[in-house]
């Protein structure tokens, strides 16, 4: 993994480097490497086939639309299976940086973009389906918590598709074939946009920063790994669902107003955490452990015991989760008051050993809850990952 | 009618939508399917046909399973409007070069359709050519599509 310092430390030698080759005149290799630069973001392919659907395990993109959608009173199996059908085969397009079939605005497909969907199903289509016998194990409506403020516009839906691209042209026109394929099957019920660093930012497998200013998703488990595989990826169960996770969607809105009154040292007790680097008041570096047990000379608690990351963290060994959290931006008000938060997205083998724990504790007591609301809440169940011909939950609605 | 060899159905399968040939390879084929897309209704084929042979190769008509009659068509301006009529002696592919059949030009016209056409439904095509072995597709796929400017084309669609 790439250290910030080293990653920062490489920056300045590449101005420095810049510098010298402007002095010496630009080079052909130089103005190659140039455009190579400009346009790197549009060369990034991810991969559309494989065990498991994309857009999970990876590096977070810039910019995310997640659409929900309601099925028509009508809807079989069957057409459940034609929808996919259209569904895949324009995932595996766009993630190619193609047009899909019957692309009305083909020249718009100007790169892949990292462009990824995933396509998921909350319980209440296994209901309206009559689907109950393929329910994966631990997967259900969650439980109403007493910090919940939901909203119905944000909340809810028989089907999940999630976009994410590194540009926002390549993310609207992916969004809206996605989408007219969908509308002989399904309605929107809503759509959140969100977004994340843009390329280039930070080095990849760094954490982001939330617009409270925290980097957001530290401990999570890393890509790749045998541990990111036990914690999200099912390999029990329906076969649909093996190679798939289970998701929890939170639309989680940010009181910044108040939140900019606290300083530095009260914003590092709420959370534990260091503002500068994420590293746990307790050490030196993000990826330190932190110490549950340290106290001040005072005898008080380094980290106290209202901060998030203490409340967070397992009491249980599979009380783990992958977080992917976007932030959002919808605007604000006349007093300048920004509408901003998080649309929070955590995936696991089981919502109810995994994420349900760390959300019961969470919400008797995490100082956090003063300055974050709930106010969107959802459940999806995605399917694993298709192969050649295969369709995107081909065994559900076969 | 249809000359669907065993090596060629297999080719289909794989690449639902794309097919070859030799001669003629046909690439990113699908129907439309819309509102008049129902039984005794109509639609459309489109897609790009390529020639790789070194004669001109002519789309003279076709045949599917869902439809009673298959007809090549160009998009013309007869009377100061748009309107899609039959290509009178087909289309012809020249040597080495392709054509692309899209909606509001050249595209394989279906009439008398046998049963309601679907989005995300697959059928079978084939194109008969003059000059060339006429070839059938497998998994040309409906997708709802409007636009074009089609004459037929109208309001809202619905499955």
């Amino acid at each position: 993994m790439v250290s910030r310092r080293g990653f920062l430390a490489s920056g300045a030698a590449a101005a420095a480097a810049g510098a010298v080759g402007a002095v010496a005149g630009a080079s052909a290799a130089g103005v190659a490497a140039e455009q190579n630069l400009e346009t790197f973001a549009a060369n990034r392919e991810a991969q559309f086939f494989g065990p498991h659907q994309s857009g999970i395990e990876l590096d977070i993109q810039a910019v995310t639309n997640m659409v929900a959608l309601d099925i028509k009173d009508s809807v079989t199996k069957e057409d459940m299976l034609r929808w996919m059908r259209l569904l895949t085969d324009d995932i595996s397009r766009l993630t190619r940086g193609e047009p899909v079939l019957a692309d009305p605005a083909p020249e718009l497909a100007i790169g892949a973009a990292r462009f990824t969907a995933y396509v998921g199903f909350g319980p209440s289509l296994f209901a309206k389906l009559g689907l109950d016998s393929q329910l994966p194990e631990g997967f259900a409506e969650l439980p109403a918590f007493s910090v919940d403020q939901l909203e119905d516009r944000y909340s809810g839906g028989d089907v999940l598709i999630h976009i994410a691209a590194d540009d926002p042209v390549v993310l609207a026109h992916g969004t809206r074939g996605l989408v007219r394929d969908s509308m002989p099957f399904a309605s929107v019920r809503w759509v959140q946009p969100g977004f994340a660093h843009s390329p280039g930012m930070i080095p990849a497998g760094l954490t982001h920063r939330n617009l409270m200013g925290q980097v957001d998703g530290t401990a999570n488990p890393e890509l790749g790994s045998e541990d990111f595989n036990s914690v999200v990826w099912i390999d029990e169960g329906p076969k649909w669902i093996r190679g798939g996770t289970l998701m929890v969607f939170r639309r989680i809105a940010m009181q910044l107003d108040t939140w900019d009154q606290l300083g530095t040292p009260s914003k590092e007790e709420v959370i534990g955490r260091k503002l500068s680097n994420g590293a746990p008041l307790t050490g030196t570096n993000e990826s330190d452990v932190p110490d549950l047990g340290a106290r001040h000379p005072n005898g008080l608690l380094v980290i106290p015991e209202f901060a998030h990351i203490r409340r967070a963290a397992p009491v249980e060994s599979a009380e783990r989760i992958f977080r992917r959290p976007f932030s959002y931006d919808n605007g604000m008000n006349e007093r300048g008051s920004m509408d901003v938060g998080l649309l929070w997205t955590a995936y696991q083998r089981d919502i109810s050993r995994q994420y349900l724990p760390i959300q019961r504790r969470l919400e008797k007591l995490d100082l956090l809850n003063k300055w974050t609301v709930p106010i969107g809440s959802a459940v999806f169940a995605i399917p694993g990952g298709v192969q050649g011909s295969e369709l995107i939950a081909e065994p559900l609605f076969s | 009618m249809r000359k669907t060899s065993l090596l060629f159905l297999s080719i289909a399968l794989f690449l639902s939508g794309c097919a070859s040939d030799g001669e003629v390879v046909a690439q990113d084929l699908w129907v439309k399917s819309s509102e008049m897309s129902i039984k005794g209704g109509m639609t459309a084929v489109y897609g790009t046909l390529t020639n790789n042979s070194s004669q001109d190769v002519v789309l003279v008509g076709g045949a599917t399973e869902i439809a009673g009659v298959v007809e090549v068509h160009e998009m013309a301006m007869i009377g100061g409007e748009m309107k899609m009529q039959e290509i009178d002696g087909g289309l012809t592919i020249p040597a080495g070069k392709s054509i692309v059949l899209e909606p509001g030009g050249n595209h394989l016209m279906l009439m008398m359709l046998t049963d309601d056409l679907e989005a995300g439904e697959e059928i079978s095509v084939t194109f008969d050519f003059d000059g060339a072995e006429d070839m059938t597709v497998n998994g040309v796929v409906a997708k709802p599509a409007e636009g074009g400017d089609e004459d037929y084309h109208s309001g809202e669609m619905d499955n």
